[in-house]
């Protein structure tokens, strides 16, 4: 079972969802309860795995060191040796429980399928939510490339058609919109999965002396799709990120580093390719818009941190100068936008494109603190967004319009969901105390930290800085119009939040405040080690490379 | 006359030979069989198709125990006085190919017995088309002799173009049967015109020959590279109308659309795959005998030919509003990025190394098996819905009949080629080729590739659309168990085999080593070296050449 453990957990819930084919209507909601609740349960027991942090030594003294680990042979040619190869280490272990948690709550807040406007195929609703939640659990934990790449994919048919049968009205438009922009982004990654190949085995050919193996501590002589490997790889590394190789006449580690980019930034997502996400998020149902928010964004910002910088540290340095430009526009564009809306779900999708445009900030200017701050960052979006979401639903399910003009003094008439609303929306705001701030703080700090590195560091800082009044802005400007005021009369009769919203709110809102009052036991003390690892090696690629450039 | 008669030696092929090709002598006794039947047992479909699946069995009980003598003796020819021509050949890849073809008639001919037996009255000349049409498909792919080339394609098209024909109360198809022929018919005059001119320059139609002495006369410039050259590209013309590679794709949708379905199914997998397997054998040859300068030619041509194949077929599949065109638009889509392998043609010392026609094996499998369950479920909806071939026909099947709605799902995404389906690994295999053979024009071809594979998503997804997202008030469709069975298979497969892919890539791995490849010196000793010389202009011919080729 131990060393099984994290296959379990990410195949559980589609056992659970071929499980629910077969049993009667009434039993299906409560078998997918049961498939993600004993995931999320079977991932609390990886806490005992990183208790303690760095002082116990769970994150080794070099990147790589992983946990839980299963390797076996899948796909083996005369080529290529792909391999269902799983682990967990301080960069997934936090995303991999965000995400049995989310979709635990957001399986929750399907209960009330039956009365959605479109409540037919309830089996398929739940099959295809639970291949969603296997395939967003395989992104986060396999460490083989091709592996990644198929989780990656296999979560889109189920997303789009969660969007698309089961969406607002206009779903169509919405999910076709997702699944074009997704796949565009995922078939330049592709390519980039041929050429790593290929590229690490021309690498460990040239520098073989080098080419020693984190995992086995033997030269590797083929190539490989072990994440890991390239990213420690020394012959790999050097190869990877020497002027003198080149793709299409193209220097490679810039020209791949693009590539991967491309990907995971339509997913993050960040301005200009966030256009997909408010048609997606307004579209999709209320527990769908929870499992994309809390948990579909942050595979962009995991796979920065795992593939672009990991492996192409050379590609990050090149590029930071133009992504952080993006990143800024996400944030400041994201929140403008956010100020604009008049539908309620618009304004807290657009509020998503501006966080995680702190996240890109963060990210972008390689320094611990900021890689430090995208985390956490995308942990507390992970919490305060999904609520957020919830909250929306439940007021929509209600009123039956999503228009934020029409509302008022909400509060009045539901006091105990216009408290969690209200925690809810401070939490996004990034109020002191809660957890957005935190992140926002690190990732503000860890940009100035960079001033010294790059010139546009405090300028981008700045402005970052400023889109959090922009931020404090729509929020306190949309509590003020939806639940503060008197109350509107059409309001007055809505029944308070019932005890299953309240089960999916305490959760979150409970987290909302533990995580920013004590960020280092709930976060930090659990991926750290292995960010300053990460930081580590990156550093110690780009001084050869730059030595490499100036010799 | 009379005196070129004599100079033929007497010969007769040895008993051995008859046992080397008795698949084909058991597919002629079939047809003659199947002919002769009505006379005993009168023309009920059911008996003939069941006396054609007999007959099928037989030839592939042949076939698969000629692969055991081949597996032990190495590839074979005979039944030809010119042993070293390669007139006739049996070796791994035709075996492999007759193997496919005829399981591929056994799923046909059960797609014919739920859909068209019922009302067809000319049951036996339906199964001598077709299975005469496989016969000739199959020496396609076993022959290094241009002229035998010429006769198997004609032996191919002309059952095809009756077969076409076959719905003799619709006008339409008496209109694609004659757009097929005329456009075969020009495609097989321009393929014999640059037979004529190879054959008047070098005195062979041996490719093997040409291959080898074709570099010198292409590196010479003037009128010889220009006729060479010229000559080359017509008998490429043959080829690529079987393939249908743009731009002599235009009988493609035409026919595809006013054949039978079953009969288009067979049309867009096995003709093409055989155009395509010919193609790789003629690649193979030129690989083994061409110098670079050669060989850096054709794959540019080949190349290009692919890029347009498969972004005109993409995009002209993009408006379609009949399944039937849309789906004939993504076959040619489909020729495109086979041929794209066709065009990885590497150095004569890599040969061992060559994959690409181990590629080409494994997608035209998966391929095999995406399109049978599609247009397997096209002909059930067409046969219950008035012979309606438009898109829309396709509504709200999802709901109604799931058997068929879900097959069609897994086989369209297989098309599009992303996970969890089978055409995701055939198209993996095919961008490793290419990204192996690293070189820019591979590159190049690989991201033509993946953009193309994003365009596609755009109109399959409109038949899934149409299947799950709209609504439809039409009854569920009754259709025959065989029929729901077949297209199930299918579609379960695709999942299958991206699960377990190993097994079918040793496969494509072992029937695409060891092919029939003689040494080009030997006819030279058997006395056609009089009338080689004498073709060839002898200030063209470098000195290395001639003695490779005199001693």
């Amino acid at each position: 079972m131990d060393q099984h453990l994290i296959s379990w957990i990410v195949f559980l819930p589609m056992i659970a969802g071929l499980v629910l084919l077969f049993v009667p209507r009434e039993l299906v909601k409560w078998v997918a309860l049961f498939g993600s609740g004993l995931a999320f349960v079977l991932s609390l027991l990886l806490f005992k795995t990183f208790w303690g942090g760095d002082a116990a030594g769970v994150f080794g003294d070099a990147y790589g060191a992983l946990h839980h680990v299963e390797r076996a042979s899948w796909i083996t040619g005369n080529k290529f040796n792909i391999e269902y190869f799983v682990g967990i280490d301080g960069l997934s272990f936090p995303l991999f429980v965000l995400t049995t948690f989310v979709s635990l709550l957001a399986c929750l807040a399907s209960f009330n399928f039956d009365s959605w406007k479109i409540n037919k195929g309830i089996k398929a609703y739940f099959f295809l939510f639970l291949l969603l939640e296997t395939g967003m659990l395989g992104v986060f934990v396999s460490l083989d490339f091709f592996l990644f790449y198929v989780f990656w994919e296999v979560m889109l048919l189920p997303m789009y058609f969660l969007i698309g049968v089961w969406g607002g009205e206009r779903r169509e438009y919405a999910a076709i919109k997702f699944f074009i922009f997704t796949l565009a982004g995922s078939v330049l990654m592709l390519v980039g999965l041929v050429a790593m190949f290929f590229y690490s085995a021309d690498a460990v050919a040239k520098y073989p002396e080098m080419a020693t193996s984190y995992h086995t501590g033997a030269p590797v002589t083929t190539g490989t799709f072990d994440l890991i490997e390239l990213s420690t790889n020394d012959a790999i590394q050097k190869y990877f990120g020497e002027a003198s190789t080149t793709l299409l006449n193209v220097r490679f580690a810039p020209l791949m580093f693009m590539f991967l980019f491309i990907g995971f930034a339509i997913k993050l997502p960040c301005v200009p390719v966030h256009t997909w996400l408010p048609d997606a998020h307004v579209q999709a149902p209320t527990p769908i818009s929870m499992i994309l928010a809390g948990v579909l964004l942050k595979m962009g910002g995991y796979g920065f941190l795992r593939l672009c910088y990991g492996i192409f540290p050379v590609g990050g340095e090149f590029w930071a100068g133009f992504l952080a430009v993006i990143a800024v526009i996400s944030i400041l564009y994201g929140a403008l936008c956010a100020m604009a809306q008049t539908d309620f779900k618009k304004l807290v999708a657009y509020s998503s494109v501006s966080h995680m445009g702190y996240v890109l900030l963060g990210i972008c200017v390689m320094t611990t603190t900021g890689f430090q701050g995208a985390m956490f960052q995308m942990i507390a979006h992970g919490i305060s967004s999904p609520m957020c979401f919830f909250l929306v639903g439940v007021i929509y399910d209600r009123a039956h319009h999503r228009e934020i003009n029409r509302f008022g003094g909400l509060w009045l008439s539901m006091p105990r969901y216009g408290s969690m609303a209200t925690l809810g929306f401070f939490a996004s705001l990034g109020l002191p105390g809660l957890c957005g701030f935190v992140g926002e703080a690190y990732v503000l700090l860890g940009t100035f930290q960079a001033g010294p590195k790059f010139d546009w560091a405090y300028t981008a800082a700045i402005c970052a800085a400023f889109g959090v009044v922009l931020t404090a802005g729509y929020i306190l400007w949309v509590i003020q119009r939806v639940y503060l005021g008197s109350v509107r009369e059409e309001y007055k009769s809505f029944p308070e939040a019932n005890g299953r919203e309240m089960l999916i709110l305490a959760p979150l809102g409970a987290l909302c405040i533990l995580l920013g009052v004590l960020p280092k036991q709930t976060v930090f003390d659990f991926m750290n080690g292995t960010l300053n690892l990460l930081i580590n090696q990156i550093d110690s690629v780009t001084q050869v490379a730059m030595a490499a450039a100036g010799g | 006359m009379t005196e070129l008669i004599a100079e033929i030696p007497a010969w007769f092929p040895k008993a051995a030979e008859f046992m080397t090709f008795s698949p084909e002598l058991a597919w002629v006794g079939t047809l003659c069989l199947i002919m002769l039947a009505p006379l005993a047992i009168g023309r009920d479909a059911r008996m003939i198709a069941g006396l054609a699946v007999v007959g099928i069995a037989v030839t592939a009980f042949f076939t698969l125990k000629v692969m055991g003598i081949i597996s032990t003796e190495g590839p074979k020819t005979g039944l030809t006085p010119d042993l070293a021509g390669g007139m006739l050949i049996a070796d791994n890849l035709s075996l492999f190919f007759k193997m496919l073809l005829l399981v591929f008639l056994v799923g046909i001919s059960i797609l014919w017995m739920s859909v068209s037996a019922a009302q067809e009255d000319d049951a036996p000349e339906f199964f001598v088309l077709l299975i005469g049409s496989a016969l000739g498909m199959s020496l396609m792919v076993s022959t290094h002799n241009i002229l035998m080339m010429v006769i198997a394609i004609e032996f191919a098209s002309l059952p095809s173009y009756a077969i076409v024909g076959f719905n003799k109360h619709k006008r339409i198809s008496a209109e694609a049967s004659l757009k097929y022929m005329i456009f075969g018919a020009v495609s097989a005059a321009v393929m014999l015109y640059g037979a004529s001119l190879i054959y008047g320059f070098f005195g062979t139609l041996d490719v093997t020959q040409i291959a080898a002495n074709v570099g010198p006369v292409l590196a010479g410039g003037g009128a010889n590279q220009l006729l060479v050259g010229l000559a080359m590209f017509c008998v490429f013309v043959g080829i690529a109308f079987k393939i249908s590679a743009v731009p002599f794709h235009f009988w493609c949708p035409d026919a595809f659309q006013g054949a039978k379905t079953e009969v288009t199914a067979w049309l867009s997998v096995a003709s093409k795959a055989a155009g395509l397997l010919l193609l790789m054998r003629l690649v193979n040859v030129f690989c083994v005998n061409a110098g670079a300068e050669v060989l850096h030619g054709v794959a540019v041509v080949i190349a290009v030919i692919a890029t347009l194949t498969c972004t005109l077929g993409n995009l002209a599949a993009y408006k379609q509003t009949s399944i039937k065109r849309m789906l004939a638009y993504s076959s040619i889509a489909h020729a495109g990025y086979m041929m794209a392998a066709a065009a990885i043609l590497v150095d004569a010392g890599t040969v061992e190394s060559f994959t690409a026609i181990s590629t080409v094996l494994a997608y035209v499998v998966v391929y095999m098996l995406m399109n049978l369950g599609a247009f397997g479920v096209v002909a059930l909806v067409e046969s219950k819905n008035g012979d309606d071939d438009s898109i829309t026909a396709f509504a709200g099947l999802g709901w109604t009949s799931p058997a068929l709605a879900i097959p069609m799902l897994f086989c369209l995404v297989s098309l599009v080629g992303i996970p969890p389906f089978a055409g995701f690994i055939t198209k993996w295999y095919l961008l490793a080729a290419l990204g192996e053979a690293a070189s820019g024009l591979y590159w190049a071809l690989a991201i033509v590739i993946v953009i193309n594979t994003l365009i596609s998503l755009w109109y399959y997804m409109r038949v899934v659309v149409q299947m799950f997202l709209k609504e439809s008030d039409k009854p569920a469709i009754e259709v025959p168990m065989s029929g729901t069975l077949l297209v199930n298979a299918c579609g379960i497969l695709l999942i299958v085999i991206l699960v377990f892919s190993n097994p079918l890539k040793e496969r494509a791995d072992r029937y695409s080593a060891g092919l029939f490849s003689p040494v080009p010196t030997k006819l030279a000793d058997q006395g056609s070296a009089d009338s080689l010389a004498q073709s060839i202009p002898l200030d063209n011919i470098a000195a290395p050449q001639e003695g490779k080729h005199g001693g």
